[in-house]
C-alpha cells in the first residue's frame, strides 16, 4: 500500500509544482470570489424567478459547491487529462513500463492523483466562499456543516467522476486529444441538460446539482403560488438583478438514495477502472510507431563520400523572413492528425453554405476552437520540441522569427474564415470584415500572451473552451469575431485589448531572450 | 583572423551558487577541446558564447565586438548544436535545414546545394524527405550536426556532438570538422577523451565552473609525465587501492586485475607507462 500512496504523491506533486498550476489556482480564487455576487453586483449566478437566498451559511455552501461542481467539472477535465501523456513524453512511462505496477494499479494511482488536483483547486474555492460569507452575510451565524455538506455530497464525487472520465479518454483516446476534447464536451453537454423525470432519478445526475435546484425551485414554487417550473439561471448572467426578491434557503437534508449514490460514484468509477485496465497501452505506443515509421534501408551504412566543409558553396546572406513565415505556416497546418483537416473542409463548407448568421455565430467559433491544439503551443512549440537553442541563438530571432510565427497563426486562422468572409464581402458588409480579421488576430495574439505567462498551454486551452462555449450561448461580452451586434465602442475596446496584449507579449519576448 | 575572448565571466543562479565563476580564456582559430566531468559548467559555458543565456558578469567578445551587448554579431556568424536539443518532427530534414538557414539569414541557390551536400555528407540524403520524427537518435544528431554548419560559420561550438553516433560515425565526424580548423573556431565540448585528442589544437578543462588547465595537449600530457604506471593486484584489494590512487583503468589478467594508476611517487612492481590525454584529465580533475 505505501508503494502505491507514494506513486500518488509524487504524481500529484510533479503536476503541482508548476507554474501553470500556480497560475491555475489564483485563476480558480479570481473566479471563485464571483460564485455569489456581492449585494449590489449587476450579474447573478444562481437565480430562481426573480428570487435569491439570504445571504447565510446555506446559500454560500450550497451555491458555491453548485458552482463548482458544474464549472470545474468543465474545465477540470481539461485540467487533468494529460497525466498519462505526460508521462509518454518525460518517457517516464517507459520505466513505469519495466516496473511490476499493474495497469489497474497505475490506472487508478493516475485516478487519485487527478482528482486530489481538483480537490486542490476545491479547497480554494472552499476557503474562498468562506471569506465571502464574512464579507457578504446577511447577519446570519456561520453554520460551518452548511458549507462541508454540499461541497461532500455535490462538489467531491462530481470531481472523481471528472478524474475517472479523464483517465478513461486517455486509455482509449490517448493519441487523439481533439476526440477527446471534443467527445467530453459532448458528455459533459448531454449529463448537463437530462432532466431526471422524477425525484428518485436524481441519484444518477453526476454533477449532484440537479437535487438543490429542484429544491430552491419548489421553494419559490411555494413563495410565488406557481405550479409550473419557474425561471431558473444558473450561470454569470449580467443585468438581470432588477427588483431582486428574496428567499430564506436553510440547506437540504439529502435523500438516503442520493447519499449512497454518490458513493456508489465512487465504487463505480474504480470497478469501471478495474474494466478497461487490460486495455491500456502500458506505454506501448512509442514502439508501435516506431515500427510502422522506421525504413530500416536509411539507418544503415555509411557508403557516401566524405565531404569537405571548406570547399561547400557559401550560401548568400538573406535576412528576408519569408522562408521562416512559410515553415512556420507549414508547421500549424501540418500539426496533429491529418483527419482534423477532414473537420476544418467542412466547417469551411458550412461557413460557405450556412445562412449567415449561424456561420458567423455559430460555425466560425467552432471551427476556429478546432485549431486550439495549434494555437495553444505557439509560443511554447520551441522548448517543447527542445529547438529553443537553435531559436534563441538565431539572428533577430524576435522580428523575425517571433512576428513570423504570429502572423502565420493569423494567417492560418483567416484562411480558415476566407469562405465567410468572401460572403461577407459579396454582400459589403465591411464591418462584419474588419470584425473577423480583428477575432483572428485576438484569438492568436491571446494565445502567445497566455503561453508566455503561463510557459505552458493549458491555460490557454481552457479558457479558450470557456469563450467558445460562452459564444454557443450567445453571452455578448465572450463575442471577439463579431458575431452578435455590439457598439463600435466594443470593438474599440478589443482592438485596444489586442494591442495591449501584443505589446505585452513582444515585451515578454524579449525579456526572455534577454535573460 | 578570428578572436574569442572571455573575461571574468560569472553565471550565477542564486546567492554563492555559481554554474561559471569568473572564467578568463581567450580562443583563436583552431580546434578546442573542452573536457570536464558533469556539471563542471562546459554547457553553461558554451551556451553564453552561443549568446543563448546572458553571463551574470564578464564580458565575452568576438574580434573586439562584445557580444553580451551586441548578440546578433555572433549569431551572424555562429554554428551552434547544443547538447539537448531536439527538431520538429512533422518537418523533414530538408525543410528543417532550410528552416535553420533563414534563421540563420541565410538563403539562395547556394543554401540549397550547401544542404544537399550536407545531407550528403551525413548520410542523409536517402531519409530528406522523410520527416524527422521518423529518424534515429543517430540521424537525428546528424542533422543537429548539418544545422550547425549550415551558414559557413567563422565560430562553430558543438556540445557533446557525437552523443548518439556509432564509432564509424564519430569518425566520419571528426574527419568533417578537422577540415574546418584553419579557417574557424571550433569549440568541442565531450566527456570522451578519444573525440577530443585526435583533433583539438588545444584543450581546455573545467571543473566547478572554473578553468582548472589550458594549453596543448603535449602540455597537458606533460602534467604526468612519470606518473602512469600500471601494476598487478588482486581483485579484493581494488577498492583500498583506489582509495589511495587515482585509477585509470582495469582490466582482469591471470585471475589479477591489472590496474593504470596514477600516483606522484613511483611504486614497488609498477612498471612506467606512457601517458595520454585521458591520464591528464583524470589527475587534473582528481587532483585541483
Amino acid at each position: 500500500m505505501k508503494p502505491f500512496l507514494t506513486i500518488i504523491k509524487s504524481d500529484y506533486l510533479q503536476r503541482t509544482r508548476s507554474y501553470s498550476f500556480l497560475i491555475t489556482l489564483c485563476a480558480s480564487l479570481a473566479i471563485a470570489y464571483t460564485f455569489v455576487p456581492e449585494p449590489n453586483a449587476s450579474y447573478s449566478t444562481i437565480r430562481i424567478a426573480d428570487h435569491v437566498g439570504y445571504y447565510n451559511s446555506a446559500w454560500f455552501g450550497y451555491v458555491t459547491a453548485i458552482m463548482t461542481s458544474i464549472f470545474l467539472s468543465l474545465i477540470g477535465f481539461y485540467l487533468v487529462n494529460s497525466g498519462i501523456k505526460k508521462d509518454i513524453e518525460t518517457k517516464v512511462g517507459q520505466i513505469v513500463a519495466a516496473t511490476p505496477i499493474s495497469n489497474f494499479k497505475y490506472l487508478c494511482a493516475k485516478v487519485l492523483s487527478n482528482f486530489l488536483v481538483l480537490l486542490s483547486i476545491v479547497l480554494i474555492v472552499f476557503v474562498m466562499s468562506l471569506v465571502l460569507f464574512m464579507l457578504y452575510n446577511d447577519g446570519y451565524p456561520l453554520e460551518l456543516v452548511q458549507f462541508i455538506k454540499p461541497y461532500t455530497f455535490i462538489t467531491l464525487p462530481a470531481m472523481f467522476f471528472i478524474a475517472v472520465i479523464a483517465v478513461v479518454f486517455e486509455v482509449f483516446l490517448g493519441k487523439f486529444s481533439i476526440l477527446q476534447n471534443i467527445g467530453f464536451f459532448f458528455l459533459y453537454t448531454t449529463l448537463m441538460v437530462s432532466t431526471p423525470s422524477n425525484e428518485s432519478y436524481f441519484s444518477l445526475d453526476v454533477f449532484g446539482s440537479k437535487i438543490v435546484m429542484h429544491q430552491l425551485e419548489g421553494q419559490v414554487r411555494v413563495l410565488t403560488k406557481k405550479d409550473k417550473s419557474t425561471d431558473l439561471s444558473i450561470g454569470y448572467v449580467i443585468g438581470n438583478t432588477n427588483d431582486t426578491k428574496r428567499f430564506l434557503f436553510k440547506g437540504m437534508d439529502f435523500p438516503r438514495s442520493f447519499i449512497m449514490s454518490r458513493f456508489l460514484l465512487f465504487a463505480i468509477g474504480i470497478g469501471f477502472i478495474t474494466l478497461i485496465s487490460p486495455f491500456f497501452h502500458r506505454f506501448n505506443v512509442k514502439e508501435r510507431n516506431a515500427k510502422k515509421k522506421l525504413t530500416p534501408s536509411i539507418q544503415t551504412q555509411l557508403i557516401t563520400p566524405e565531404i569537405r566543409l571548406t570547399k561547400l558553396p557559401i550560401p548568400q546572406i538573406n535576412y528576408s523572413v519569408w522562408p521562416i513565415f512559410k515553415t512556420e505556416f507549414k508547421l500549424l497546418v501540418r500539426k496533429g492528425k491529418r483527419w482534423v483537416w477532414f473537420f476544418n473542409l467542412i466547417g469551411m463548407l458550412l461557413l460557405a453554405l450556412l445562412p449567415l448568421k449561424i456561420a458567423h455565430q455559430m460555425v466560425l467559433p467552432i471551427l476556429w476552437f478546432l485549431q486550439v491544439g495549434r494555437l495553444s503551443d505557439l509560443t511554447t512549440k520551441e522548448a517543447a520540441n527542445r529547438v529553443h537553442y537553435f531559436v534563441f541563438s538565431s539572428y533577430k530571432p524576435l522580428s523575425r522569427l517571433f512576428v513570423s510565427k504570429v502572423f502565420a497563426a493569423i494567417m492560418l486562422m483567416i484562411c480558415l474564415a476566407l469562405p465567410l468572409i468572401i460572403r461577407q464581402g459579396l454582400l459589403a458588409n465591411v464591418c462584419a470584415i474588419i470584425t473577423i480579421l480583428l477575432g483572428s488576430i485576438f484569438i492568436v495574439v491571446f494565445a502567445v500572451f497566455l503561453g508566455m505567462v503561463s510557459k505552458g498551454k493549458k491555460l490557454f486551452e481552457v479558457l479558450f473552451f470557456m469563450i467558445t462555449y460562452a459564444n454557443m450561448n450567445s453571452i455578448p461580452f465572450a463575442d471577439y469575431f463579431g458575431g452578435l451586434e455590439h457598439q463600435t465602442s466594443y470593438f474599440t475596446g478589443l482592438l485596444i485589448l489586442v494591442m495591449v496584449l501584443g505589446g505585452l507579449s513582444v515585451f515578454l519576448r524579449t525579456y526572455e531572450l534577454k535573460k | 583572423m578570428i578572436h574569442l575572448e572571455i573575461q571574468n565571466v560569472s553565471k550565477r543562479y542564486a546567492r554563492n551558487k555559481y554554474g561559471i565563476k569568473d572564467f578568463t580564456m581567450q580562443i583563436e582559430k583552431g580546434i578546442l577541446g573542452l573536457l570536464g566531468p558533469n556539471g563542471a559548467g562546459k554547457s553553461t559555458l558554451l551556451k553564453m558564447i552561443a549568446t543563448v543565456h546572458k553571463p551574470s558578469s564578464g564580458i565575452i567578445s568576438l574580434n573586439k565586438n562584445n557580444i553580451v551587448q551586441d548578440p546578433n554579431y555572433m549569431r551572424k556568424q555562429l554554428g551552434f548544436l547544443p547538447q539537448d536539443f531536439g527538431v520538429y518532427p512533422n518537418l523533414n530534414a530538408f525543410e528543417f535545414l532550410r528552416y535553420m538557414g533563414a534563421m540563420k539569414g541565410v538563403g539562395g541557390p547556394p543554401l540549397h546545394e550547401r544542404i544537399n551536400q550536407l545531407l550528403e555528407g551525413l548520410n542523409l540524403m536517402e531519409a530528406a524527405k522523410k520527416p524527422i520524427g521518423s529518424y534515429s537518435g543517430g540521424m537525428k544528431q546528424r542533422v543537429g550536426i548539418a544545422q550547425a554548419l549550415l551558414n559557413n560559420p567563422k565560430i562553430i561550438i558543438f556540445d557533446e556532438p557525437t552523443v548518439g553516433l556509432d564509432p564509424e560515425e564519430r569518425v566520419r565526424f571528426r574527419n568533417l570538422i578537422s577540415d574546418l580548423a584553419n579557417d574557424c573556431i571550433v569549440i568541442l565540448s565531450s566527456h570522451i577523451v578519444s573525440d577530443i585528442d585526435t583533433i583539438a589544437d588545444k584543450v581546455a578543462i573545467m571543473k566547478n565552473g572554473s578553468l582548472i588547465s589550458y594549453g596543448n595537449q603535449d602540455q597537458m600530457v606533460q602534467n604526468v609525465t612519470n606518473r602512469v604506471f600500471e601494476t598487478s593486484i588482486e581483485k579484493e584489494h581494488l577498492s583500498s587501492f583506489k582509495f589511495q590512487h587515482t585509477v585509470v583503468s582495469t582490466m582482469r589478467k591471470d585471475g589479477k586485475l591489472l590496474v593504470r594508476f596514477i600516483a606522484d611517487q613511483p611504486m614497488e612492481n609498477a612498471i612506467n607507462q606512457k601517458p595520454n590525454l585521458e591520464d591528464a584529465y583524470l589527475y587534473l580533475t582528481k587532483k585541483k
